[in-house]
Formats: structure tokens, C-alpha cells, sequence
């Protein structure tokens, strides 16, 4: 009865579930149970390598790693059926990251020699496995942090380059060498492997840095020669094949050096460092695509590529605060280039102007391809018939862009804000009198409607027009509680879907029966309540987290309640996008609608603490804003 | 001959408790009396260190010498003609035997168990077991003693002792009924709780574990 409730828990679990019956019986045989109390350090960043796999039968366990300062973050958590321990395991290197028990954890033990006779024998089994291990290969958390967004260049993407373009001329050496004069060869060239050549020049083996020093620890003749220490398995990968694909083989084989054939020639050698280097770029190769291209059709095809591009990095990183950031540079970058394509085709400006985007396109939040919400702020004009002219010629060049935009995967607004709509395409002056209007003189129903243009940010052209709107209407939100009272009632009215007794509240009925809306419920009530006190503070930055961060210092509650914040809306968004990833997948509309039975236990305990939060947050409202609150 | 308990070196008394081998066993009886009661079924788990062997357990049914005890099996659910056919006691000690090994034997009230084991054995002219012996009980005993005035409500509980009543209050999951193999699991995974807990309270050697817990 032991084993049988262990093979039924494995036959629930990938990878094991991937695994027939007789394997897996065996696979049972071997495990062994341990229990962590909660705290306990189960594997330590920096330590011994991970003797096992360990898959959580009950609890669940945090992952942290040293961020620069030595200081440990959290970047993952793992629950009930989730595992850990395979990439130092597998690298046989010091462990990458440290893991605590968050609960009392009870874990199904693999241990190491069972796990590599797993990989070599069950291809599913292996494939699951690498997929995993991509995502931590030789990263670190400094390099994430340090990189930054705008770093541009030569740098192309991992999982889109060939690595015939990254191999590097191999070095031969006949097979007769000795290994002194191969080690001088190596320390000559700078390079960290020879390849050998047999006698009838068809390469035979390598020797590396490692191999070498093999030989000095064991006191080996220096005279001996390269073909009696060689490695003769050399594992290879097709010039077409993506780097990805070669870091797959360097872990599964366990080596840092790869020699890259094309049709059935030498074509060079690929090392493991080459790899991090590429890897240590962003997917910024994606934006000079876009900066080369020259038509919107030229731009429909590359921006296929972007989800394909966002479920990579989905896979790769730990952050959604990165993620959106990357989908904000490229939608940037995509949006951009269409207007530059525009002002090509209809001539320079008569009067300069602004291109400003707002929602979540202004706070830097998008996720998948998310509908068009842009504006054009013209400078003012000095007589009528400028102004007319003006709209002439924003109106055409406001038009083509939204169907050009709709060409490439941003649908258009259903609420019509863009500024093919004469209302969102405006002089300066005139939107100055809209938010005058909404600030001074608010009507619930108008500051509903107004809100996303509080988290406006300038893309293309002047952007001192859409700072100076900025400049204009915070010191009179200043002088208008009302308008922010206006804002409070909203975050108060939309409260979280945790009933009485910690139930979720979710649909009674309609498509989304037993579901509740993430983005309404969870996403949108923080972005109002961190918008209001935004405002309150005046702070002029859009995006949640930089707003948050600017809150710290300002702001009472965020400064209680500043990690909380941050990570509640980390998750939130790093759920939802996962959950639209796997729609896309399926071939179906990403869409915000969750059902908290699909959740892990993890993540259904993290949701209610991030909903928890928010009732406490709309609590801090009310408080503040008692005698506006109807 | 016999390579089992009655002839290997035993556990160290010096070897750390997350590093000595233990089995962790149960027995089902006709009955409590030692005279006239037998053994119906042996169930016994190992575990290295704090690690509880998933592949390695032991589980057998006797057929009893004396009959079986029409109200035990309304206890353990074994009924007679289950243990017509099964081996007899003698040869089942063979194998329980090769089973522990040298390791320290841990059981609830296992004195008991090991009482019934001695007896068959004796029958047969055999030695007693000799491996060390720790009783789950008398370490949870300690344990809750140690907590000392930090936990005054233990003694509004101290009835609760068995098995069950344990396991609940460690939070392990288990399905009712007494199976020799399911309540060895038990055990186990409550003996594994306490060697998470007790080199924190000094109880770091074999020897310091027999001292709180000898069965």
C-alpha cells in the first residue's frame, strides 16, 4: 500500500506521469519519503550539488537566490507535485539556488543515479527535464537585474540563432601530438579545446581545459600524446540547429564543448561560454528585426514572432516586471516604426505633436497583444485654419495608424480610445480643458472614463507636449479632493471575490460560470488604488511598481505594506499571464477569466493573501477618504 | 545460517540518528496475552536515517499455531481462512530477521511486538532479538516532558497515546483500520518527525535515543 500511493502520486505528476507502468513501479521501488519542518534548508545556494530529485508530496518549498548585496530573493515557489533539485543535480555543479521548506514538506526522494538512468532511457522523460533546466542554465540574478532593456547591438536571441553563427574556427591537431605541445597550442590561441584529426584528417576527438587538467593531477607524462586522453564521443549539433538546442545536448551530455557540423562538414566548435554570452543578451534582436524593416507588412510578419517570444521568455524568466517590460520596449519599438511609416507616407507635421499611449500600454503592463489605446496631443495653433489644417493631416496619419496596428495583432478599442477618434486627437489647449474639466467639475460616470489617461506616457514626437498636460493637471488634482474622492469610490465599489469563509466568489452563471476575472478583480484594484495614491502624491510615473517604489518613501500604507504590494502584483500578473499563454497555445483568445479549482494549492493560498491585501489596501481608502465615500 | 538480529554486530550507540538504519515495525495479534495469543501478520517498514524506504517494505500473514481469536478479527480483518495457506511463524521470523538486519528496530508500544517476536522465537529455540529497540510512545513522552511548562495543555491530553491520536497531531495522513504494513508506515513517518525535532533538544546519538526511548 506504500508503493501503490506512491505510484498512484507519481502517475499524477509530470515528469513521472510521462513514465509507463513497469517503469514506473521500478522508479517507486527506489524512492524514499523524507520530512522537512518548516525553515528547513533543504539545499543551499552555493553548496554541494543536489544528490536527488525531490518531488513535494505535501507542503511547499521557496527558492531564493543571491541578488547583488548577497542579499537572498525569492524567485520561485514550488507546491504540491512540483519538484527540485534536477539542475545541479544533472550540471554536477555547486547548487544554483537555495531551497526552504515554507511548510512542513513531505517530499518523494529520487536519488541521482536513478534520475540520469531515467534521462538516458525515457526520451520524455530527459525532454522534461531539459525544459526545465533551460530556464536556470548558468543565470544568475545579478546579470538579470544588471541588464538592461536598452542594450542593444549584435545581440540575438538564444532560441533563434543558429548555432552555426556563433561557432568559432576549431583548432585541429594531429592525433600524434603530445600534450605538451597541444597545452601550448591552446594557451597560444587563447582557446579552451583542440580538436584532433586522424590520420586521415576526419576529427576523432577533443581535448579540453578539462581533460588537461586530468592530466596534471594525475601526474601524466607530458610527452604522452593527445589520442590516448582524448574524448572520442563528440557530440555535435547541426549548424541549423538553435543555440538552444545546443545548451540542451552541453547539459545533457555534461560538457562545455561542442562541435557544430555542417552538411557533414567541420563547420567550428561552440563552447559553453560563447552560449552565456548569447544568452546573457536580450531579446532585443527582435527589436533590430523590427528597426529594419521597412513596410507594415514587413512588420506583420516579424511580429508573429511575438508570442512565441513572450512564452520563451515566460519560460526563461522569474520576474513579470521584466517580461512586461520586454513586451513594452517591442510594442514600443513595433509602434514606432508604424508611425515613422506613416510620416513617410504623409509628410512632415504642419505643427509638432505628441504620440502618447495610456491603460496598461502607459504603465508598461501589457501582456499579449492587448488593444490600441493612444492619443495625439498638437501643439497649439495660431489661427483656425491652422488648426483645421492640422486636423487634416493627424486625422489621416491617425487613421492609418490604428489599421496598421490592427494589421499587426493590436486590436482596436471598442471603447474608441485612439486618436483615429477627432476626440483623442487634440491641441494642447484643448487637453488641458478635458482634464480641467474632469479634475475640477467631476461627475462619477467622467472620472471612470478619464482614468486610464492618468497613466499617459509619450512615445513618439514632442515629448514635452504630453509633459507639459503633466504639469498642468497635477497641481490641480492637488487642489480637488473631490476628484480623488471620485477615484476612491471606484477602488472601494470593486471589492475581491473572497467570500465569507475564505471561498472564492466566482460566476454563478454564463460562459464563465465558476470563474472569477483576474484582471477585474485583482489587477485593476491595484492599479487603482497605487494610481490614486499616485496622484495624491504627485507622482508622474505610470507603471504600478515604479509607482509603488516612488511610494515608499511618500506614502504610509505602501511604505507598511511595500513588499506585500510589490510581489501581490508580481504575481497577479505573472498568473495571468501564464493563464493566457496556455490559451494561446490552444489556439484560443487570451482572456482574464480563472477558476480557482485549476489553481495549485500555492497559488490558491497566495491569491487569497494577495486579496487579503487589497481589502486591506481599499481599507486604508476608506479611512482617508471617509467624508467622500457615498 | 541465520544472518539477521540474532547474529550481527548492532547499531552503534555513538552513530548520529540521521545516519543510523531503522526498521519500523508493527504486528497484528490474536490477542494481547502472551501466553495464549499469536501473531497474524508482521508489517515492517526501513528507513535510513530520517529517509523512509518507499521500495523497501515487509509484510507478512502468519498462519497462527493456536487459532484464531474470533474477536481479533474483528480488530485486524484477517480472517482465518486468509492465513490457512500462509507461511508459518518460523519461517516468517527467518526472513524478518534478514529484513532488520543490525538496524535499530522502532515501534508504537513496540515491546509488545517484540515480547510476541521473543516468544515465537524462544519456541523454536532461538535467541532473542538483540537489536536495540526504541518505542515511539516514550519518545513522544519525552518529547511533550521536555516542552516541560512551555505546553501546559499536554496533560488534558495525556490519554491520547495511541497511534492514531498521534498521527493526527502530527498531521500525517493516514486511512483507519490496523494493517501491520499501514501502522509500520504510520510509525515511520511519525518516528521521522521526531528525528527532524530531537537532535535540536540534544538527542543527537543512538545512544541518547535509547536513553529517552528504550523500549
Amino acid at each position: 500500500m506504500i508503493l501503490e500511493e506512491a505510484i498512484s502520486f507519481l502517475k499524477k505528476n509530470p515528469p513521472f506521469q510521462l513514465l509507463d507502468e513497469p517503469v514506473l513501479k521500478d522508479v517507486a521501488h527506489s524512492l524514499s519519503m523524507e520530512f522537512y519542518p518548516k525553515d528547513t534548508v533543504i539545499l543551499k545556494q552555493d553548496g554541494p550539488p543536489s544528490e536527488a530529485v525531490r518531488t513535494i508530496k505535501k507542503g511547499s518549498v521557496k527558492i531564493l537566490m543571491k541578488a547583488e548585496g548577497g542579499i537572498d530573493s525569492i524567485i520561485d515557489y514550488r507546491g504540491e507535485g512540483d519538484s527540485f533539485g534536477f539542475v545541479s543535480l544533472i550540471a554536477r555543479d555547486k547548487q544554483k539556488t537555495t531551497v526552504i521548506a515554507a511548510d512542513d514538506t513531505i517530499c518523494y526522494t529520487l536519488g541521482r543515479d536513478k534520475v540520469l538512468k531515467l534521462i538516458e532511457s525515457r526520451p520524455a522523460f530527459a525532454e522534461y527535464f531539459m525544459s526545465h533546466l533551460t530556464r536556470y542554465v548558468e543565470r544568475t540574478f545579478e546579470e538579470m537585474k544588471g541588464r538592461s532593456l536598452a542594450y542593444s547591438g549584435t545581440d540575438r536571441l538564444l532560441f533563434t540563432t543558429p548555432s552555426g553563427d556563433i561557432a568559432k574556427e576549431v583548432i585541429t591537431v594531429p592525433e600524434d601530438t603530445t600534450l605538451q605541445e597541444a597545452a601550448q597550442v591552446m594557451a597560444k590561441q587563447r582557446i579552451s579545446s583542440l580538436i584532433v584529426l586522424n590520420k586521415n584528417n576526419v576529427p576523432a576527438g577533443i581535448i579540453t581545459d578539462r581533460d588537461l587538467r586530468r592530466v596534471v593531477a594525475n601526474a601524466r607524462n607530458v610527452t604522452d600524446l593527445v589520442k590516448n586522453i582524448m574524448s572520442i564521443s563528440l557530440i555535435r549539433v547541426d549548424a541549423n540547429d538553435s543555440c538552444f538546442d545546443a545548451v540542451l545536448k552541453m547539459i545533457k551530455y555534461n560538457i562545455h564543448h561542442m562541435i557544430v557540423i555542417k552538411e557533414g562538414e567541420l563547420k567550428g566548435i561552440i563552447t559553453n561560454h560563447d552560449l552565456m554570452l548569447l544568452q546573457g543578451t536580450s531579446p532585443l534582436s527582435f527589436v533590430n528585426d523590427i528597426e529594419k524593416q521597412q513596410t507594415i507588412e514587413d512588420l506583420v510578419n516579424v511580429s508573429a514572432k511575438m508570442n512565441t517570444i513572450i512564452g520563451l521568455l515566460l519560460q526563461e524568466s522569474t520576474k513579470a516586471g521584466s517580461i512586461t517590460g520586454i513586451i513594452t520596449e517591442i510594442n514600443d519599438r513595433l509602434l514606432k516604426k508604424v508611425i515613422e511609416i506613416a510620416e513617410k507616407k504623409f509628410g512632415q507635421p504642419p505643427v509638432p505633436y505628441c504620440f502618447i499611449v495610456y491603460g496598461s500600454e502607459g504603465r508598461k503592463e501589457q501582456t499579449f497583444k492587448t488593444d490600441q489605446d493612444n492619443a495625439i496631443i498638437y501643439a497649439d495653433t495660431q489661427s483656425a485654419g491652422a488648426e483645421e489644417e492640422a486636423e487634416k493631416y493627424f486625422s489621416a496619419l491617425a487613421v492609418f495608424i490604428k489599421d496598421s496596428l490592427v494589421q499587426i495583432g493590436f486590436a482596436s478599442c471598442r471603447a474608441d480610445y485612439m486618436a483615429s477618434n477627432p476626440k483623442w486627437r487634440k491641441p494642447l489647449k484643448r487637453w488641458k480643458e478635458y482634464f480641467e474639466n474632469w479634475i475640477t467639475s467631476p461627475t462619477p460616470e467622467a472620472v471612470l472614463k478619464s482614468l486610464i489617461f492618468f497613466d499617459m506616457r509619450p512615445v513618439h514626437g514632442k515629448f514635452s507636449l504630453c509633459n507639459e498636460l503633466g504639469s498642468f493637471y497635477m497641481p490641480l488634482i492637488a487642489k480637488n479632493k473631490i476628484f480623488l474622492g471620485h477615484m476612491a469610490n471606484i477602488i472601494v465599489k470593486n471589492s475581491p471575490p473572497i467570500g465569507f469563509l475564505k471561498s472564492f466568489v466566482v460566476e454563478k452563471s454564463g460562459e464563465h460560470k465558476n470563474e472569477f476575472d483576474l484582471k477585474l478583480k485583482g489587477v485593476m484594484p491595484l492599479n487603482d488604488i497605487i494610481r490614486l495614491f499616485s496622484l495624491e502624491s504627485g507622482i508622474k510615473l505610470t507603471a504600478t511598481l515604479d509607482r509603488i517604489g516612488a511610494l515608499k518613501t511618500r506614502h504610509p500604507a505602501v511604505k507598511e505594506y511595500h513588499n506585500e504590494l510589490v510581489h501581490a502584483f508580481e504575481f497577479l500578473m505573472m498568473l495571468r499571464m501564464h493563464y493566457q499563454f496556455e490559451q494561446i497555445k490552444e489556439r484560443r483568445p487570451p482572456e482574464n477569466f480563472i477558476n480557482p479549482d485549476q489553481l495549485s494549492n500555492l497559488e490558491k493560498k497566495t491569491i487569497r493573501e494577495v486579496f487579503h491585501l487589497i481589502s486591506k489596501m481599499q481599507g486604508t481608502v476608506v479611512e482617508m477618504y471617509k467624508p467622500l465615500i457615498v | 545460517m541465520l544472518t539477521g538480529f540474532f547474529s550481527r554486530k548492532n547499531t552503534p550507540a555513538s552513530q548520529s540518528i540521521g545516519d543510523a538504519e531503522y526498521t519500523v515495525l508493527d504486528t497484528e495479534l490474536t490477542g494481547l496475552d502472551l501466553k495464549k495469543d499469536s501473531i497474524v501478520s508482521i508489517g515492517a517498514v526501513r528507513m535510513q536515517g530520517a529517509r523512509i524506504d518507499i521500495g523497501a517494505s515487509f509484510y507478512r500473514l502468519i498462519n497462527p499455531a493456536n487459532g484464531m481469536d474470533l474477536t481479533s478479527v474483528l480488530i485486524h480483518g484477517i480472517t482465518p481462512s486468509e492465513v490457512e495457506q500462509k507461511p508459518s511463524i518460523d519461517d516468517v521470523l527467518d526472513e524478518l530477521s534478514v529484513f532488520c538486519g543490525s538496524s535499530v528496530v522502532v515501534g508504537h508500544f513496540v515491546s509488545l511486538d517484540i515480547n510476541f517476536i521473543n516468544k515465537e522465537l524462544k519456541r523454536t529455540g532461538r535467541k532473542n532479538m538483540k537489536n536495540a529497540a526504541v518505542d515511539t510512545c516514550k519518545i513522544y513522552e519525552w518529547i511533550k516532558s521536555n516542552e516541560g511548562s512551555f505546553s501546559r495543555h499536554y496533560s488534558a491530553r495525556r490519554d491520547a497515546l495511541d497511534l492514531f491520536s498521534l498521527a493526527r497531531e502530527y498531521n500525517i495522513s493516514f486511512d483507519e483500520g490496523h494493517n501491520a504494513l499501514s501502522d509500520a508506515f504510520i510509525t515511520a513517518q511519525l518516528f521521522q518527525r521526531f528525528l527532524s525535532s530531537l537532535p535540536g533538544s540534544g538527542v543527537k546519538s543512538i545512544r541518547d535515543l535509547l536513553k529517552i526511548g528504550k523500549a
